[in-house]
Parts: structure tokens; C-alpha cells; sequence
């Protein structure tokens, strides 16, 4: 199988906790994405069962959470973010696969948590010379396993070849020192932890791209309510917002950048007709920072 | 440095050199009696420090519990050296983690429990109860309350950035620069870099929620992972964080 092979269909590097999978998004830009597969609904069932619809999330269907990384191979190659250390093998692997002999040039980290910059070390071994590129704003970053990274700003830009990566003021975030990414030649924007699906194994949507979901019996309301929930999960200070400003920063970010593919890190890539899903992550946001949040104080 | 904050808790750990200041990475040590808990366990780039001092103020004590307040590097990573020295340690987290990805895959998942907000344990006279982080940066992350000494336990929240002499000790109230106090600006500076979100929040609701949570239980000690723990005028340094958040949240609005 080579690399664009995987613009059909996945190839799959390890298994169970460790598995991660490659698919091409085009010819020179990969998903490389951990989810669990069948062995979701025993590790989320306790997590989903805080919703007030719990069964709609972890007993009548049974949904299923990616941690992603997404690959640029061009003169140059950048890697955005490295998956979790349980994956470190898998992802490896897949890595060097897609890569087809060529060097890692660039190791951008949208933000320091475990699954998005763990194997940050391991792919420095293989690769010593590539760069490791992180957030300015103040942090030590050798608390988090990254020393000697390059720090970058919103609108900053690294040159690939026919490829260029734009910073982007990260909106909605969990950690503070956080950044979003968009690639000028294909308009893909990488949005970290916001404007995310969830997908069913059972239903075999492991893998798969938005639209073919939707051809596998996914549909525009339950893509919605995924969207408030994640945003729930992802970020509990919604409860003390109002949702209008959030509606109108995102329609700003969509109103300066041309998208035409989302790469969020926990849902199902966007490769098609992106703009008629912008309603949705906008409904979505609002209903989450209109849900009930039962902090208890 | 190992510090003794109030009755038999105590904490250790070091400060790091960032842009903006002296930043701590503690861990807290209660004795209780024997059998020690320990909340967060530190950075990996103290590793030898950190279990130094672990050993000096344990001896032959073994801990039963590490609380984690969240498992990012600076909190959790010590957990190798941890789980080697005291393998049959129980490690707690939120119900909102997902161990096997969120905490570096050291030790086996069947030693990591996660608890909801509100979840009490009682052990030797004392209740270690569990809250809601409100201020956060990993989804997965909760308070720890001790009701002996009056500890919360705020993991990333009340972070301050300090100077060289103020980080020779705890804040209470003795002279030696934030040993007194510690001020709005140095808790607003490390929580305009932790917090992004609060640019979009309306800073009365969070404030609502913070003092709620403080006028519920009694809080004696206000003890930070970022900060030398705080001994004294509670009051004072709740209406300064919050005053602190809402600056940030107005440095945003052109
Ligand atoms: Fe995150
Ligand atoms: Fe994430
Ligand atoms: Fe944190
Ligand atoms: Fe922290
Ligand atoms: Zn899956």
C-alpha cells in the first residue's frame, strides 16, 4: 500500500489502545488518528455518563472519541501534534510511512497536553535535526518535555514549498498556551479541541472522512448535538458565557480565513463542501454555552 | 525545598525561571498520621530533587494516595518514580480523564480511580472531598478539599508568578516580599497565560461561583501548584484573584 492509497481507504499500525490509522485528506496531507474502536463503550461509558442524555451517548448508541495528528509531506514536511505516548509505536510507524523515506522537518504542537505532544522525545530521536515549533506566551516549555522549541505567533508563517502554514489565534481552547493552524494551498484549518464529531464503531465509521459518515447514516442533527457536547466536555467555562460573542468570533474566523477543510484533533476531518457546515459548529457552540453545567462549588 | 504550610501539611518542590517571573511546581505532602497523601507529584526535571524530599519528609511513611489535580507534566510527572518507589500507591483522578491516554502509561489503569465532583473520603478524623476545578486548562481536573487543615487545593488556579525572595516561603503574612501577600498583578500575570478563556467570560458569574464555593466550606489555606501556599487573609486573596480575572478578562476588550 503506498501513502495515497490511504485517500480510499485506512491503513492501521498496531492495535486496541495503541492502534493509529493514516488516511489521506489529499495526496500530500495525512490523518494519522487513535480512536478505540469496539473497546469504546467500556472506556466511556463513565465519561459520557454526566450528560442529562447519557443513553444517547454511551447506551443506545455507543460513540467512539479520535485523538489525531495530521501530516504535511511537501519540500519540506511539519507534523501537527504527535498523538499520546500509549501510541508512541503505532504512531511512529505511521509517521514514517507516510513520510516514504523523507526527513520530519517540523514537530508543531498546538498545546502541551499528553495526547496532543507526548511523543514529542521519541520522534526527536528518529529525527534529530527537526524543529520543534510551540506557542509564545511565557511558558517553560522544558516542564513539558519541550525543550529548545521554536516559539511562534498568530499570523506567523512557515514555508513548506507549495504548502505554507499560517499561526492562528487559537479561540476556544482548554489550555491557555494553545494554537490553530492554517494551510494556505488547501485552505485546511486545524482547530485543536473545538469543532468536533463523535462517530460510531458500530457503524464502522472508524476512520472515515465526514462525508463518507454521512453516507454510513450519520446525519446533520446528530452532528450538532455532538458539536454542543464535545464543547461542553471541552471547555466548562461555557457556563459562564454568553453565547453571542462566541457566534460572532467564529463567524469572524471564517470571514478572514478561506476554510475549505477542518482538521479538528478529536472528530472526523471535513474534506468536503465545508462552508455548509458552518452553521452547525456556530449552533452547536450556542447550545453548549446554553446547556447546564452542575458545577458543584 | 521542603516548606511546613500548616498543622501536618507540608510542601515541596522548586521554582522555575519563566518570562515573567518565578514559577513554582509544588507538590503537598499530608502526614495524616502515618499514612501520607501526596497532591500532584511534580516535573520530571525534578525528579531527583522531588523524590529527595519525599524521602526526607516521609522517612519510612508510605503513601496511600496521590490526588492528582490534573495530569499534565508539571503535576504528574513523577508518577514513574512514584509508582517504582510505592507500587501499591492509588493514584485519583477526575471522572473526566481518560487515564489511559491523559496520564503517561507508567503504571497499571487498574491503580488509577476517577471520582466525581462531590466524592468525600473519610480517613483518620479528617474529609478529603472532591471539587470542581473552576479554574482549569485540562477538562479532566478537580479541587481537593482537607477539611483538618483547611486546605483547597487549586491546581492550576491561584497560580502567581513570584520573586527570588518571596519564594523563600509560605505566604503568612511575614515581611519578606510576597511572603506578605500576594498581589492582583502577580496572580493576573500567570493567569492571563494559563486561562485564555477568560476573554470570553463575564467575570461576575465566575466570581459568583469562586466565593460559593469558598463560603461553603472552611477554607484556612489557599494552596496553589504555582504559588508557595497561602496562610493567611483568604479573603483578601479571593477578592484579588478575582479582581485579577476580571483585569485579564477587560485586557482583552479593545
Ligand atoms: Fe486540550
Ligand atoms: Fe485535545
Ligand atoms: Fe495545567
Ligand atoms: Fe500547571
Ligand atoms: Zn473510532
Amino acid at each position: 500500500m503506498t501513502p495515497q492509497d490511504t485517500l480510499q481507504e485506512a491503513k492501521i499500525f498496531g492495535d486496541g489502545l495503541g492502534r493509529v490509522a493514516v488516511r489521506a485528506i489529499t495526496p500530500n496531507i495525512f490523518w494519522l488518528t487513535h480512536c478505540l474502536g469496539v473497546l469504546a463503550q467500556d472506556y466511556y461509558k463513565e465519561y459520557f455518563a454526566v450528560l442529562p442524555n447519557a443513553a444517547d451517548y454511551a447506551g443506545d448508541r455507543i460513540v467512539d472519541y479520535p485523538f489525531s495528528a495530521f501530516l504535511i509531506v511537501d519540500e519540506k514536511s511539519l507534523l501537527i501534534d504527535t498523538c499520546g505516548p500509549k501510541q508512541k509505536e503505532a504512531f511512529l510507524d505511521a509517521v514514517q510511512f507516510c513520510l516514504d523515506g523523507r526527513q520530519l522537518d517540523y514537530i508543531w504542537i498546538s498545546h502541551v497536553e499528553l495526547p496532543h505532544a507526548g511523543n514529542t522525545g521519541a520522534l526527536k530521536q528518529i529525527w534529530p535535526s527537526s524543529q520543534v515549533v510551540t506557542v509564545a506566551g511565557g511558558e517553560n516549555y522544558e516542564l513539558h518535555g519541550l525543550e529548545n522549541a521554536l516559539t511562534a505567533a498568530p499570523s506567523d508563517v512557515i514555508d513548506l514549498g507549495e504548502h505554507s502554514v499560517e499561526m492562528v489565534d487559537a479561540l476556544f481552547v482548554d489550555h491557555g498556551l494553545s494554537q490553530w493552524l492554517f494551510e494556505r494551498k488547501t485552505g485546511m484549518m486545524f482547530t485543536a479541541d473545538w469543532a468536533h464529531n463523535l462517530h460510531e464503531p458500530a457503524k464502522c465509521h472508524c476512520f472515515k472522512f465526514l462525508d463518507e459518515m454521512f453516507e454510513a447514516g450519520y446525519d446533520a442533527k446528530t452532528h450538532v448535538e455532538d458539536i454542543k457536547v464535545n464543547a461542553w466536555y471541552q471547555f466548562p467555562w461555557l457556563a459562564w458565557c454568553d453565547a453571542d460573542i462566541l457566534c460572532e468570533a467564529i463567524d469572524d474566523l471564517f470571514d478572514q480565513y478561506d476554510v475549505k477543510i477542518l482538521a479538528p484533533s478529536h472528530g472526523n476531518p471535513i474534506r468536503k463542501d465545508f462552508k455548509q457546515f458552518i452553521p452547525a459548529l456556530r449552533d452547536g457552540m450556542r447550545m453548549a454555552a446554553e446547556m447546564p453545567f452542575s458545577h458543584v462549588l | 525545598m521542603i516548606r511546613h504550610v500548616i498543622d501536618d501539611l507540608y510542601q515541596i518542590g522548586e521554582h522555575v525561571e519563566t518570562e515573567h517571573g518565578l514559577e513554582a511546581i509544588l507538590t503537598y505532602v499530608i502526614l495524616n498520621d502515618g499514612n501520607p497523601l501526596l497532591i500532584d507529584c511534580g516535573s520530571h526535571i525534578h525528579r531527583d530533587s522531588v523524590m529527595a524530599q519525599l524521602t526526607e519528609l516521609l522517612g519510612e511513611g508510605i503513601p496511600e494516595f496521590l490526588f492528582l489535580t490534573h495530569s499534565e507534566l508539571p503535576h504528574a510527572g513523577n508518577i514513574a518514580a512514584i509508582t517504582e518507589k510505592w507500587p501499591d500507591i492509588k493514584v485519583i483522578v477526575s471522572n473526566v480523564m481518560l487515564p489511559y491516554i491523559e496520564v503517561l502509561p507508567v503504571l497499571p489503569l487498574e491503580q488509577i480511580t476517577q471520582v466525581v465532583p462531590g466524592t468525600k473520603i473519610e480517613m483518620s478524623g479528617r474529609t478529603i472531598e472532591f471539587v470542581d476545578a473552576l479554574l482549569k486548562d485540562q477538562p479532566g481536573s478537580h479541587w481537593v478539599h482537607d477539611s483538618r487543615t483547611g486546605a483547597l487545593f487549586t491546581g492550576d488556579g491561584f497560580g502567581y508568578m513570584d520573586t527570588a525572595e518571596g519564594s523563600q516561603s509560605v505566604v503568612d503574612g511575614s515581611d519578606a516580599g510576597s511572603a506578605g501577600d500576594v498581589s492582583q498583578a502577580a496572580f493576573e500575570a500567570y493567569h492571563k497565560i494559563a486561562f485564555r478563556f477568560l476573554r470570553w467570560i463575564k467575570p461576575e458569574r465566575i466570581a459568583a461561583d469562586l466565593r460559593k464555593m469558598f463560603a461553603k466550606r472552611n477554607v484556612q489555606v489557599i494552596a496553589p501548584i504555582h504559588g508557595n501556599a497561602i496562610t493567611v487573609n483568604i479573603d483578601k486573596h479571593l477578592d484579588s484573584l478575582i479582581g485579577a480575572l476580571t483585569a485579564v478578562n477587560k485586557s482583552y476588550r479593545k
